[in-house]
């Protein structure tokens, strides 16, 4: 396994440019797609089978100042834990040697499983190819030695490219300075390897409270359900095995008919 | 977080009629097992027609699921690809070119639905053999019937621990939903060879009423995993928990869900058998009435569980 690569977004850099929307459809070769009207800059909604990254609009109702506005380039998270990698029954979905998250477009058979699966809604799937896509990390590009796309054409460096133990010391350190300055809400999501879904391989820096990104407080694993579940099945199955065995068993009426 | 940021996998109608089917099928081949080792010579009809009924409910099986598919011609990527990692997934296991993930039940449902098809082809052909005046091979009916019920009973099962292991909102708080379609695959399925045996064969009271009784357990079951299922939800405190669970008791599909899935499908089949005393000796004409009704309730829960869920 080589090194963990990651991402980190520090959405108080962000300018809502949209450089890393751009760059990733350009280098990526994906499809153009109608605009959508959402209210704000924002375009798509959400992630869709053609639109890998996506510069969200938030608006935060403010005593102060009346509305903040949050901008934050979106991704797949690349969790340590995913949903979609475990929920795929064909092993289209792999671990690289990067500890990134990868759909091999070769192996999907489009039963899109994984697109319900993610808790994130990151995956989407593809009505052309029939089959589910989403960020590859810049597969190709970090197989050669080069970052991704978002990544190097992000002019703040808002997003950052690079292993993941040293951007997470840069990250911890950009939260300390932003609270020094006043941002008491600045915090990261998804560094904690120890946390939800085991980290997220692209984590993010944000300016307040989780839910005003849409993103979850507590993202869970789906497959955690997996185990409990199966036992209450195999509950159910002895008592209706048990009441079907008693019914066959015992005579109904009496006398034969 | 926000659950309109989360995805569907817009399973369509398709899905729903597999998840029935195959409900059907595990329950009537565990109920024909059941009657052949533990019933006695009266029971023979039941054997038989749930084999039947098992092999011919899961044929169409993965036809409905390969339909489905982006790419159908990949369908067996679901078991075997080229050469397989274990990068993908927890406890991953592969052998030459198959795989079966524990983790996803979509991986080891496939595996299951392959298996109990092959113990329900081998079933209804020994039985088949039996009735053509063969003598069958009693033996080997019991293990292929053992195996086969494992399988079966997964196969009715899955689909909900299935649903249960998504981020759908609706699907992912409750625990219930394996234990809920597991009930209702045993009740439809017994209901299936029920109707079988009531519209040809009116005269085989002591079947129909072994098979009225093991629809009234699995129904009795399944009201109590689906009221347990609601409750989990509810109780389990998410964000938006309320709106999610909102279509199905009070929005878009709460007519479908209390007319269809709780009215039709269990208020009215389990009143009609306590109070028409179709547990102790069943009349054609009530059975028939009560299978159908089984029957057309256990399709609309599931249809209507996946629409709510999918939609929310």
């Amino acid at each position: 396994m080589a090194r963990t690569l990651a991402m980190f977004t520090d959405v108080s850099l962000c300018i809502g440019c949209r450089a890393c929307q751009v760059a990733c459809k350009q280098w990526n070769q994906l499809a153009p797609e109608e605009p959508e009207w959402t209210g704000s800059y924002q375009n798509h909604q959400h992630f869709t089978d053609k639109s890998y990254r996506l510069v969200r609009f938030f608006e935060e109702p403010d005593d102060k100042v009346g509305v903040r506005w949050h901008m934050m380039s979106d991704v797949c998270k690349h969790c340590a834990q995913a949903g979609c990698l475990e929920a795929c029954p064909t092993g289209a979905i792999y671990r690289t040697e990067f500890g990134t998250v990868n759909i091999n477009q070769d192996i999907c058979n489009g039963c899109r499983y994984c697109v319900s699966a993610c808790p994130f809604g990151v995956v989407a799937f593809n009505h052309d190819t029939g089959t589910a896509t989403k960020c590859t990390f810049c597969n190709d590009r970090i197989h050669n030695g080069l970052g991704t796309a978002c990544a190097k054409a992000c002019p703040t460096q808002s997003i950052r490219f690079g292993y993941r133990d040293e951007l997470a010391a840069l990250a911890r350190k950009r939260v300390e300075e932003l609270q020094k300055q006043g941002y008491k809400d600045a915090q990261l999501y998804g560094e904690d390897q120890n946390g939800p879904l085991g980290g997220l391989n692209a984590f993010f820096l944000i300016t307040g409270k989780p839910s005003i990104y849409g993103l979850p407080a507590n993202p869970k694993l789906p497959q955690r359900n997996v185990f409990v579940d199966s036992l209450l099945s195999i509950g159910s199955a002895i008592a209706v095995g048990i009441g079907a065995v008693v019914a066959f068993r015992s005579r109904g009426g009496k006398g034969e008919s | 977080m926000e659950p309109g940021l989360l995805k569907s996998a817009d399973w369509p109608l398709l899905i729903d009629v597999y998840f029935f089917l195959g409900g059907i099928a595990g329950g009537a081949f565990v109920i024909a097992t059941i009657a052949n080792l533990f019933g006695s010579e009266r029971y023979k009809s039941v054997v038989r027609v749930g084999y039947y009924v098992a092999l011919l409910a899961v044929i169409p099986a993965p036809i409905l699921l390969i339909v489905d598919l982006g790419i159908p011609t990949r369908f067996l990527h679901m078991l075997m690809v080229p050469k397989p990692s274990t990068a993908i997934g927890a406890g991953a296991l592969t052998l030459g070119p198959f795989h079966l993930k524990p983790l996803s039940p979509m991986s080891a449902g496939a595996w299951a639905l392959l298996v109990f098809s092959g113990c329900a082809f081998l079933a209804a052909l020994d039985v088949l053999l039996e009735q053509r005046g063969g003598r069958g091979f009693p033996a080997l009916r019991m293990v292929i019937g053992l195996i086969g019920s494992v399988f079966g009973l997964f196969l009715a099962a899955y689909p909900g621990v299935l649903l249960g292991a998504s981020a759908r909102p609706l699907f992912v708080n409750g625990h219930w939903l394996g234990a809920l379609f597991l009930a209702v695959g045993a009740s439809t399925g017994a209901a299936m060879i029920a109707l079988v045996l009531a519209v040809t064969s009116g005269e085989r009271r002591d079947a129909l009423g072994a098979l009225m009784r093991t629809v009234a357990v699995a129904l009795v079951v399944q009201a109590i995993a689906l009221v347990l299922f609601v409750v989990t939800v509810k109780m389990s405190g998410s964000v938006g928990i309320s709106r999610a669970l909102a279509p199905l008791l009070s929005g878009e599909y709460s007519l479908t869900f209390w007319l269809g899935a709780v009215l039709v499908g269990l208020v009215v089949p389990l009143a009609l058998q306590f109070a028409g005393g179709g547990l102790r000796r069943a009349s054609a004409g009530i059975t028939a009435l009560v299978a159908i009704l089984v029957l057309v309730g256990g399709f609309v829960i599931k249809y209507v569980l996946i629409a709510a869920g999918q939609a929310t």
